[in-house]
């Protein structure tokens, strides 16, 4: 599999996420990205077909507003 | 007893002077404050210093204590925050030129409790910005030096509270820990760390980094102070949904006990593979002194345990991007290179990638709850390596290169993943005089099995009486 580019990258963040970003942020996300994506991958080995996120829940008449 | 001394007696002893009336709160910030006016230009661990508003605070706490209205064993102390502890008032910057001006108008539950428990607030603490890197090395406001060795990084990201808790700068500090902000600097500067269960302590009112891996603890010199500290901040607060309504135990007297029958796990190939050589003898001599004093030590296997760190990092991008997006669209040129970079790469993250990490904690937490029903707690070294130079980048143990932020978090970054408690106290010095630390890890808000293992290792510890070199 191809490596994640720089042009891929920034692509991205101008079409999609629209965050402007510089070439040497990009190639440091680049390499982040690339050193990351087969782990990423393997955590298909847990099974985890079953599995709900670990998201927190929260009650309806919480403040979700907490810290800024 | 001279000033200097004065700000070397811990929270319980210094306590325990206040309570029978032979210490002066006033007498013990004043000693705070003349070593931080002396030395903080030196180990730049405070962002702000709060010398009128200290002293004040400290005259009102001796006239209450003296009308005997004696709130506990905070009641005096001086103590510091890490810069994203909301303080209202008092500027809050987060360790970044973004939020070099902000003066919040509403206090952190922590700052809070502190507060109401009577500690004495002497000042902000520099810090890695917006928490966001293990290294503590801060552009913007100076790196805080550790005083073992001021060549040598202090860690992060709290790396002000550890430096200055060190370097007798405050008696306890209050630090954040997303994937081991805590710990890292602790051990790096050979002080004690806690970070507690993922819904012991409240994040109301503190800048998050990655809200589902957040957590706020104590920087103490003892472990008996970290207690102390965590009975006043622990407990459910309706600000932070997070937290748990578990009922918390009086930690001090529970830390007391015996570890004779306790049963400790160690997770040989995992946390034992590719660490220095003094941090792997410094942490095996610590287990033996354990077993010694009557707990029995057993292998323990985690095998999803090495997801942990692909999980942490989707988790950890995902959400410090989603919480700086608006400051990256408009003030990205404010951020220092290194943070700017990281928050950058979380917009690349896919929305499927950060919930099957989320999906991943569930599966990781269940496993460890497991092997903890088989044991009391584990044991790691908290991080593979002692404090390094300032300009690292880069570590080589047995043949492999690894980049310095992977190495610093690899011990304790799984724990913010799966959200147990872990205490990380200092158990030895290398031969070049850099503090080495254990990490034990315990179940879900059992803090005090944790403190007591950590209190009783530290009786017997080669590091009980040594300090840095501070006055050299």
């Amino acid at each position: 599999m191809a490596p994640i580019s720089t042009q891929l990258l920034d692509s991205i963040s101008q079409e999609l996420s629209r965050i402007p970003t510089e070439q040497r942020d990009l190639a440091v996300a680049a390499a982040q990205l690339n050193a990351q994506t087969d782990g990423l991958l393997r955590l298909d080995d847990l099974e985890l077909l079953n599995v709900e996120p670990a998201t927190v829940l929260l009650p309806p008449s919480e403040d979700c507003r907490a810290a800024r | 007893m001279p000033l200097d001394e004065l700000t070397r007696l811990s929270i319980a002893e210094a306590g325990e002077h206040i309570r029978r009336r032979s210490l002066s709160p006033v007498e013990l910030t004043r000693a705070y404050m003349d070593r931080i006016q002396r030395t903080n230009s030196e180990f730049l661990a405070y962002i702000t210093v709060l010398e009128k508003p200290a002293l004040a605070a400290a005259a009102g706490a001796e006239q209450e204590i003296a009308r005997g209205n004696y709130r506990g064993p905070l009641h005096g102390i001086p103590i510091a925050l890490k810069d994203l502890v909301l303080t209202r008032g008092v500027r809050t910057t987060c360790g970044s030129r973004i939020l070099k001006d902000w003066v919040p108008d509403a206090d952190g539950t922590a700052a809070i409790r502190l507060h109401e428990a009577g500690a004495i607030l002497l000042g902000k603490l520099n810090m890695h910005e917006f928490a966001y890197g293990p290294t503590g090395v801060n552009p913007h406001y100076g790196t805080p030096r550790n005083p073992w060795d001021r060549t040598r990084m202090p860690g992060g990201s709290s790396s002000g509270s550890a430096a200055a808790v060190a370097a007798s700068l405050c008696a306890g500090a209050l630090g954040t820990d997303t994937g081991g902000s805590v710990r890292i600097p602790a051990a790096l500067c050979g002080i004690v760390g806690l970070k507690p269960t993922y819904g012991r302590v409240s994040r109301a009112g503190i800048v998050p980094l990655a809200w589902s891996l957040d957590h706020v603890g104590p920087m103490t010199r003892t472990v008996a102070d970290a207690a102390l500290m965590l009975q006043a901040l622990a407990g459910r607060d309706p600000a932070d949904p997070s937290t748990a309504d578990v009922p918390v135990p009086d930690y001090r007297a529970a830390m007391e006990g015996a570890v004779r029958g306790l049963r400790l796990g160690i997770v040989k190939d995992l946390f034992f593979d590719h660490l220095d050589p003094e941090v792997r003898d410094g942490v095996l001599a610590a287990t033996r002194s354990l077993q010694g004093l009557g707990a029995s030590l057993q292998e323990i296997a985690l095998p999803a345990m090495p997801h942990a760190s692909a999980a942490s990092f989707a988790i950890i991008t995902a959400e410090s991007t989603a919480y700086h997006e608006g400051y990256l669209r408009t003030r990205a040129a404010e951020y220092g290179a290194d943070v700017r970079a990281r928050l950058v790469t979380g917009q690349f993250v896919l929305a499927t990638q950060y919930l099957k990490a989320q999906r991943a904690r569930h599966v990781i937490r269940a496993e460890v709850d497991a092997a903890l029903r088989r044991v009391d707690a584990f044991l790691t070294p908290t991080t593979p390596i002692p404090a390094p130079p300032l300009d690292t980048r880069e570590v080589t143990l047995d043949g492999q290169t690894e980049d310095l932020r992977g190495c610093l978090t690899r011990c304790t970054r799984p724990i913010n993943v799966t959200g147990h408690p872990a205490l990380s106290v200092p158990c030895g010095l290398t031969a070049g005089g850099l503090p080495v630390s254990l990490q034990i890890v315990g179940r879900y808000f059992d803090e005090a099995t944790v403190l007591r293992i950590g209190h009783a290792f530290e009786v017997v510890s080669p590091m009980r009486s040594r300090r840095p070199p501070l006055d050299a």
